[in-house]
């Protein structure tokens, strides 16, 4: 065996508790994304069967029961219906039902798409300018401005969410995919200049004085170079602000009901007989899971390094 | 390319840090002009004034006798080779020779953008890295790089910022030789900042001596070695460093407090003053001999080597013509 070895390399017996450490924290924190995720594979009555399985017989009727909306029916009406033409149909008549319509769950589902997404867009692209002003001009009054900008984050933002409730129906922009934008928006925004004016100032501000006596102007230097230079922080921070504003229940519970309500409120709230409909809950859950864990795994090369970023100097 | 002038050109940092003050300076079309100075001098400054990077304070800037004071650094049509950071790292070779052509000022199409890309990075020998990113370069090629971007267009002036410092001896030789060369072929006007005397008198047309953001010479490199007006500007040239000793040392008449004397003025072997010798450094094709006199250290260079040793008493003269003679404050004392 190898005896000799470095002083900073840790030993294989500390490499062995890390890793230990690590599989122990993961499985905690995959049993309820797993379990979440059988949930949503299972039928209506092995989902709340006492003791729990853990081995079933998977089945898709959660994410039909996701997707359709359905009315018992006697045996002798599904009698008198043509046989069922798609494996879906089948499966909800051996359940007595049929299918009335689709669900509002992909409305609830774009509902988020557009509100995630357009607000992560304009927080990153609002703070990604205001963090650049920031870092490069003599702003008046410029620590003042920040701590003012951050101090919106000191309190839970729900705590303001009666004001907002009342002035978003006065102005009409309650229940609209534009005031929830704005919204997610603004609480997004403080994180977005703070994590991002970190990045701008890392980068050497040569490069767009070389750009400008190249013959571009400022505004487009920054979009030619400081933007491409600033893709690290700017892959962080989205994938913060997704995070928030694709999860954020509270505000969305209050402030949206048909038009723009998002999938977080309207999930829980899908109810089947005589109770809530646990596999379509979990297939729903599931379903919301993806575009973030997508999103995430997409930028992840950038992530390890914006947030490590800044730590250490060059 | 363009008659550059700065006309009481004033600027201050902060509002409090003066940083240039009144600088009067004319770079004919075609001249390369050295601005030298120590750093903290205002030699980037004045360079980023120019540039259009730096709003002054008062003063003007004129391209070809007109003003372009408060115009943006695009408009001004200059090209800046910084000391470093200059290359964008997330382009190739290429896009950062093309970047500048591609600009909305100029628009080349891209088949004129292509030769000129390939005629430059041929003189500057980088044509076999057009496809390498940016980042993965030697610090040497990135130079070449820098200073390929700064000539693939035809500004009104070149603007260098030490281009040269960041690399080491051998290769900075080279790209001086090129840079004077491509200078000389192109008839460029440059204005080249940096501290190294050799490379001032080695490039330059004229020199402009800076102080503490203040011009306080212009002149040719022969001028400047030859004939300053201050002892701050004879230090500025010469290797070894020029003597300067008391007035009293050698009888030198007048009301001299301090003259100079360059070391190959200092002749030895015989002579009507003598000393010690401290050291004796063989540099080839000249030697530095330090000479302990009356309690001052006088250098001494003579060409080729010296046969002697050290602590050894030696006689030696000095040549009275070129002795440079200074009052007081450290300004020549004009003899006629």
């Amino acid at each position: 065996m190898d005896t000799s070895r470095s002083y900073l390399e840790p030993s294989s017996f500390s490499k062995k508790i890390a890793a230990a450490i690590i599989i122990v924290y993961t499985v905690i924190t995959l049993i309820p994304i797993s379990w979440m995720v059988m949930t949503s594979f299972k039928n209506v009555d092995s989902a709340i069967s006492y003791p729990p399985e853990v081995l079933f017989e998977p089945s898709l009727e959660g994410y039909v029961n996701l997707f359709t909306n359905r009315s018992r029916q006697s045996p002798e009406y599904l009698d008198s219906l043509p046989p069922p033409e798609n494996w879906y149909e089948e499966l909800v008549r051996s359940r007595e039902m049929v299918i009335t319509g689709p669900s509002k769950f992909l409305g609830r589902y774009s509902n988020s798409m557009i509100i995630g997404f357009g607000s992560t867009f304009a927080s990153v692209f609002l703070g990604a300018l205001a963090a650049y002003a920031f870092s490069r001009f003599r702003v008046p009054l410029k620590d003042d401005l920040l701590f003012f900008i951050l101090s919106t984050r000191m309190f839970p933002p729900i705590a303001v969410a009666v004001p907002i409730f009342i002035m978003y129906r006065k102005i009409g922009l309650g229940d609209t995919h534009l005031g929830m934008i704005i919204l997610y928006t603004v609480v997004n925004l403080s994180l977005a200049v703070w994590l991002l004016k970190g990045f701008m100032d890392e980068i050497p501000k040569e490069y767009e004085e070389a750009a400008m006596i190249d013959g571009y102007s400022r505004l487009q230097a920054f979009f030619k170079v400081v933007l491409p230079q600033a893709m690290t922080g700017i892959a962080a921070t989205a994938i913060f602000c997704m995070i928030f504003s694709w999860n954020e229940y509270a505000f969305a519970v209050l402030l949206t009901q048909f038009n723009a309500q998002t999938a977080p409120p309207f999930i829980p709230t899908i109810i089947g007989e005589g109770g809530l409909d646990w596999p379509a809950i979990g297939a729903g859950t599931t379903l919301f899971l993806l575009p973030v864990m997508i999103f995430t795994i997409i930028l992840r090369k950038h992530l390890l390094r914006g947030i490590t970023f800044g730590a250490v100097r060059k | 390319m363009a008659k550059v002038e700065l006309k009481n050109l004033t600027k201050t940092y902060d509002k409090k840090i003066l940083a240039l003050e009144d600088i009067n300076l004319t770079i004919e079309d075609g001249q390369f002009f050295v601005l030298l100075g120590p750093s903290g001098a205002g030699k980037t400054t004045t360079l980023r004034c120019i540039a259009g990077l730096e709003k002054i304070d008062s003063g003007s800037v004129l391209f070809n006798n007109e003003s372009v004071t408060e115009d943006q650094p695009a408009s001004r049509d200059v090209s800046f080779v910084f000391q470093q950071f200059s290359l964008y790292p997330h382009y190739t070779v290429y896009e950062n020779l093309a970047f500048p052509l591609r600009s909305p000022m100029r628009k080349l199409p891209e088949d004129e953008i292509k030769t000129k890309i390939e005629s430059i990075s041929k003189m500057l020998k980088i044509s076999n890295k057009l496809k390498n990113k940016a980042t993965e370069l030697s610090g040497g090629e990135m130079q070449r790089v820098a200073i390929g971007r700064a000539l693939v267009r035809e500004p009104s002036i070149y603007l260098m910022d030490e281009p040269l410092s960041s690399l080491d001896a051998k290769l900075r030789e080279s790209l001086r030789v090129e840079l004077k060369n491509i200078q000389t072929n192109l008839n460029a006007t440059i204005l080249y900042v940096t501290h190294d005397q050799a490379e001032a008198t080695t490039l330059a047309d004229k020199i402009g001596v800076l102080k503490e953001g203040k011009i306080v010479q212009i002149g040719t490199p022969e001028e400047i070695y030859e004939n300053p007006n201050s002892i701050y500007v004879s230090q500025r040239l010469g290797s070894p460093k020029i003597n300067v000793l008391p007035g009293s040392l050698f009888n030198i008449n007048g009301n001299t407090s301090t003259f100079g004397i360059r070391p190959e003025n200092i002749l030895l072997g015989t002579g009507n003053y003598s000393g010690k010798i401290i050291s004796i450094e063989n540099l080839g094709s000249e030697t530095v001999v330090a000479i302990n006199f009356e309690g001052h250290e006088v250098l001494s260079s003579i060409q080729g080597a010296y046969k002697s040793s050290i602590n050894e008493t030696i006689n030696f003269d000095i040549n009275t013509n070129k002795v440079l003679k200074f009052n007081k404050e450290g300004n020549r004392i004009n003899e006629r």
